[in-house]
């Protein structure tokens, strides 16, 4: 791609441009390794949706207005009045799920394939960060709504920075903004949101692409015994890598309009400080976390809990220090792989059980009522049914038949 | 023996300059902290009137804030009793169960009896109590002294 001649000249005379032509031009024209393939794109997704948030988000501010009065009725506004307000909003809300669930499966295809083994190590540990980052922006764009999920969700998840040791009541309190979840936590999420966060992931994203530039993409080979390939044995970022990443980036598109129209977010009721609904449930990227949170009861359960929930995270941040071996294929790796395979199950399936808990499901032709913890009950009138094996509901009164 | 490297002029300089610029910016930087600590207090604790409590029935509950708190106060046979409507596992409010008698988290499943006892589920500590005033058909509610 070259620059219109006018413009190139102008620049010519007075800049030197080729300190900058052939940097371009090494990014531009990069081999990565031959293994490079659809897997590789996950990280330029999560990027793509970055930017989609922030061009959304700016629109979005346009109208926002962030005070527990306002902010409920502008969203209503941007919902019903403005030129294509629905659209832009649902793709601000899909596209957060949407950045967090790529984050992740790019942070999956690292973790299987040994990517982040020396010397990548801190590129790993940006990418951590990350993930937390987007998390972080996931919660804190959750209240602006100010609607009564977005408020009980608030309360619950701002009452478990109590439970921290020690810190825990001045955290809650700084959070807050006081005691409460009131128009002072929806300016300081606000704040967050809108400012904090996006230069903060934008510097941390600029690190980790540097990082990553720099010690290219890992390959299949033992950590030091890399063998350097012929350049024309790897594929070139541009343009077969790029074509990947551009047919990826339009079905993401096309995947973010379909779900706009056909499954909006719903806005809710306004927020009401005196009135928790019934069996509120976080959103999914929280599902493990709330799950999880349940098993620990008693005097000390809420602080075990955090520490629970905390630990995956820790684990993560420290793994390439503690995995030190030096295979990165998967196939012999298999303590790391039953590990993250463990990791990703176990994810999944208490996210599943948080999802259905405190509902009635149904499985292989029987209704079941799910407590709390996630234990299936027979429901009483499918229990009195023939040829019934499974458990009777806690309290039931058997009696053996005459 | 160990052999001291002899301080120079310019190294002695380095390092107060060091000190000023740390100081310096720590004195810049604990204003900004205290700026984000949050200034309001909650309200003052003043006693507040439980609107159409007279007209409450035995068993009815109504939910109100007490100094920016929510509090919740059961109308009972004889007078009334009021805790704190805040869940002490992860702050949802309670409601009280007139067929059951107790109070219940929408939540977490968390359980506590008409005294704010903790009967099951997660809460790890009972519902604080709040203190009761009846003055003539009024009654007003607050935090224990």
């Amino acid at each position: 791609m070259e620059l219109p001649k006018p413009i190139r000249r102008f620049l010519e005379s007075r800049y030197n441009l080729e300190p900058a032509e052939h940097f371009i031009d090494k990014q531009v024209h990069k081999r990565l390794p031959p293994h490079t393939g659809w897997l590789h794109v996950f990280g330029s997704l999560s990027l793509l949706l970055f930017i989609s948030q922030t061009i959304t988000g700016i629109l979005l501010l346009m109208y926002y207005r962030p005070t527990p009065e306002a902010a409920h009725k502008s969203i209503q506004y941007i919902t019903a009045d403005v030129h294509f307000g629905w659209l832009y909003r649902q793709i601000h809300a899909w596209g957060a799920s949407m950045m967090i669930l790529f984050v992740l499966l790019h942070m999956m295809r690292t973790y299987f394939m040994g990517a982040y083994k020396k010397p990548r190590e801190l590129t790993w540990v940006t990418g951590v960060f990350i993930f937390v980052i987007t998390i972080v922006f996931g919660f804190t764009g959750y209240l602006l709504p100010w609607n009564q999920i977005a408020f009980w969700a608030t309360t619950v998840g701002t009452d478990s920075a109590d439970k921290v040791p020690f810190i825990g009541h001045w955290l809650q309190y700084l959070l807050r903004g006081g005691n409460a979840v009131t128009g002072e936590t929806l300016s300081r999420f606000f704040v967050v949101h809108v400012i904090i966060l996006p230069w903060v992931l934008t510097g941390l994203i600029a690190i980790h692409l540097f990082l990553m530039r720099a010690s290219n993409l890992a390959t299949l080979e033992r950590v030091g015994e890399e063998r350097k390939l012929p350049e024309e044995h790897g594929v070139p970022f541009f343009p077969v890598h790029v074509a990947k990443e551009g047919v990826v980036a339009v079905l993401m598109l096309a995947v973010l309009v379909t779900l706009a129209v056909l499954a909006p977010w719903e806005i809710g009721g306004p927020a009401n400080p005196l009135n928790t609904p019934e069996h509120i449930k976080p959103e999914w990227y929280f599902l493990p976390s709330y799950q999880l949170l349940k098993y620990f009861e008693g005097p000390y359960g809420a602080i075990l809990g955090i520490m629970a929930c905390s630990l995956p995270f820790a684990i993560l941040l420290f793994w390439p220090f503690m995995d030190r071996g030096k295979e990165r294929n998967p196939r012999k790796r298999p303590i790391a792989v039953t590990v993250g395979v463990i990791g990703v199950v176990g994810a999944v399936f208490l996210g599943y059980l948080g999802h259905i808990s405190e509902t009635e499901q149904t499985f292989f032709g029987k209704r079941y009522e799910i407590d709390l913890k996630g234990w299936p009950h027979l429901i009483k009138d499918d229990a009195e049914g023939e040829g019934n094996a499974h458990a009777p509901p806690e309290g039931a009164d058997i009696k053996p038949d005459k | 023996m160990t052999n001291y490297e002899q301080p120079t002029r310019r190294g002695f300089l380095d390092w107060i300059i060091a000190l000023g610029t740390a100081i310096t910016a720590a004195a810049m930087a604990i204003p900004g902290l205290m700026y984000l600590w949050p200034a309001a207090k909650g309200g003052a604790n003043k006693a507040v009137e439980v609107k159409g409590a007279a007209a409450m029935s035995p068993g009815q509950s109504v939910t109100l804030q007490v100094a920016g708190k929510p509090v919740i106060v059961v109308r009972k046979r004889e007078g009334y009793s009021a805790f704190s409507a805040s869940c002490t596992h992860l702050g949802c409010l309670v409601k009280w169960d007139v067929a059951a008698k107790d109070f219940k988290c929408p939540c977490h499943a968390g359980v506590f009896d008409a005294n704010g006892q903790v009967v099951s589920g997660p809460p790890p500590k009972p519902l604080p109590p709040y203190a009761i005033k009846e003055v003539g058909s009024k009654v007003y509610v607050s935090a224990m002294a």
